[in-house]
């Protein structure tokens, strides 16, 4: 596990990253987007600026900008991981070296996922004030955090599928916020529409809105970020009363193992050779 | 045997890139494969880099197999492909240093052999120089070095002068000859035939996917002897000259060129000197009349010919 975390990709990207000029105005205007916004809205709302303690929008609207941003940040900073060594030409170099294509996939996940984590750390005080203005729990934060985590998580992970399996940088980015656009708004649809279908089929079935209660829709409610997010902040969408589970610890450990199964796709994908022990077998040799 | 393809094809659907190639390159050999654009010798590069499967046949390298050992394979050759790239805001040291820990080297090893390596290829001056400000010539002895990094027995060198001037072309030449005394086992493609003469000990000539010829070069264009081009050098009298080439029916191919005239000669040592008396007697002044030299470029024409219609 030592020797994984000192290996020469890892050290290579950091370096790359860190090195260029890029990486701090990127932070930069980051960190500037994070905190104008909340601060321009108390700016421009000075009777609700006054009241500290009391502002709860104010929790809401950073924990969203904040949702916003990590869905646009995380696909964007792997989409070109492995299709840019492609393009650049250095893949087939790489893939002569003794790094098997799980580390390739790893550590380029991790440099990606770094840099996405200084983001989300860098961005971490701006809620010392929502924390002032707003009343919000301890554990919110923590819960917060951890969609937050997850998200960047599956959606650097997502990017770098695409990555791998799409050779160009560009079709790759697009592919990745189009899946992304499914998870995130696709599901939510699908929730409301199945809900509403089934309500006006069988109302008598569902007379008071049980139809929601229904634990198919409550899990695809569990795997869509906007209820999770919203259940996070405690708000309520469309007429859900409660899930029968904790969303957000659904929330993670569905996405968790689609990440799994997405790195070891893109480990899949990026062997040269893939192996098909059936065709192998099958195969007369020929030697000699 | 060091490298060994057996009974190797290679089909993307209806196209087949290789057809039954087999040859077998022994230690210490410079192996030379020529052939046009799209004839197959970078698929069967790539094959034996481990970076293509192949359709049919098996390929070896150190006596592993390409598709079943991959890794050991990877280990004991150097692979550098024709068209790479470089990474930017590394310097030259870093980029051999990444590559030395991509082969599991150890880091306190490292910094000598990098010293190393970039002396051999003539760019310790360059050491801290950001590899993408390098010129295209230094960028493809650094790619060189780079394959040598792990100490391999084989190289494999996919047109590695291409695009470099003549200058940076004869460095990577003098660079390679290096190598071979270092026991290295090398095989290489070039479209630069004179080139590959001075290098190789063996070519193998490849075309639509077979290999139409393959052993060391004086056998191969001995095999061809019969084909031989000669020369001819006048003073004067080139109309005339040509005039009785033309009508001579033991020549062929007759190419004029500034300053002498190349043709095939397909007739005896009699019908060649009864040639020149009758150039002689029609008042041509000559000043050479024999065989050319013979280079890989007339040994690869007179092989191809007729390949592929």
């Amino acid at each position: 596990m030592e020797s994984f975390f000192f290996n020469p990709i890892l050290v290579k990207e950091m370096r790359e990253r860190f090195r260029s000029k890029k990486t701090m105005f990127i932070l930069g205007l980051y960190l500037l987007i994070m905190g104008g916004i909340p601060l321009g809205f108390l700016l421009m709302d000075p009777v609700r600026a006054s009241a500290l303690g009391e502002n709860r929008s104010l929790f809401l609207l950073s924990a969203s900008i904040h949702y916003a941003m990590v869905c646009f940040v995380a696909p964007a900073l792997t989409a070109g991981a492995i299709s840019g060594e492609r393009e650049r030409q250095t893949l087939q170099i790489l893939l002569t070296t003794q790094l098997s294509p799980s580390t390739i996939v790893l550590s380029k996940l991790i440099t990606s996922l770094a840099f996405s984590a200084l983001l989300l750390v860098a961005s971490m005080p701006l809620y010392s004030i929502v924390i002032l203005y707003g009343s919000v729990s301890p554990e919110q934060m923590v819960q917060l955090v951890v969609f937050l985590g997850v998200n960047m998580l599956f959606l650097g992970t997502l990017g770098l599928f695409c990555s791998t399996w799409i050779k160009r940088t560009s079709v790759s980015t697009i592919t990745s916020y189009g899946i992304a656009f499914c998870f995130i708004v696709g599901t939510g649809l699908l929730f409301y529409f199945i809900g509403q279908s089934l309500q006006q089929a069988y109302p008598e079935q569902f007379p008071n809105n049980e139809v929601w209660n229904l634990p198919g829709l409550q899990m695809l409610a569990g795997i869509n970020p906007v209820v999770v997010l919203f259940g996070i902040l405690g708000e309520s969408l469309a007429d859900i009363d409660q899930l029968a589970f904790s969303p957000w610890l659904f929330f993670s450990c569905f996405y968790l193992v689609l990440t799994v199964v997405l790195i070891c796709l893109s480990a899949y994908l990026l062997k040269p050779i893939r192996r098909k022990w059936w065709s192998w077998k099958k195969r007369p040799n020929r030697v000699n | 045997m060091v490298i060994e393809m057996v009974h190797i094809s290679k089909r993307y659907g209806q196209l087949h890139a290789l057809t039954d190639l087999n040859f077998s390159v022994k230690q210490g050999t410079v192996y030379g494969f020529i052939g046009p654009n799209g004839a197959g010798k970078s698929t069967a590069m790539l094959i034996l880099s481990t970076l293509l499967e192949q359709s049919e046949g098996e390929a070896f390298v150190c006596g592993e197999n390409v598709r079943k050992n991959p890794k050991a394979v990877r280990q004991s050759l150097g692979y550098m492909p024709d068209f790479f790239g470089v990474y930017d805001n590394l310097t030259a040291v870093e980029y051999l240093e990444f590559y030395a820990g991509a082969f599991k080297i150890p880091a306190r090893k490292r910094p000598a052999l990098v010293a190393d390596l970039l002396e051999l290829v003539n760019l310790s001056h360059k050491a801290d120089a950001y590899v993408d400000s390098l010129s295209r010539g230094m960028q493809q002895r650094l790619s060189l070095a780079r394959s040598l990094v792990h100490d391999p027995s084989v190289l494999i060198l996919d047109e590695p002068a291409s695009g470099l001037d003549p200058r940076a072309r004869i460095e990577l030449r003098e660079i390679i000859k290096q190598l071979r005394g270092m026991g290295k086992t090398i095989l290489i493609s070039s479209h630069i035939l004179p080139e590959l003469a001075e290098l190789c000990d063996e070519i193998g000539v490849i075309e639509q996917g077979r290999m139409i010829a393959s052993g060391p070069v004086r056998d191969i264009s001995q095999r061809n002897r019969s084909r031989k081009q000669m020369i001819l050098r006048t003073l004067s009298e080139e109309e005339l000259a040509a005039r009785i080439l033309d009508e001579c029916p033991f020549v062929s191919q007759l190419n004029e060129y500034v300053e002498e005239f190349r043709f095939r000669f397909d007739g005896t040592e009699q019908q060649k000197a009864g040639l020149l008396h009758e150039l002689i007697a029609a008042g041509v002044d000559v000043v050479f009349y024999g065989d050319a030299k013979e280079n890989l470029e007339d040994v690869f024409l007179a092989i191809t010919e007729g390949v592929g219609g």
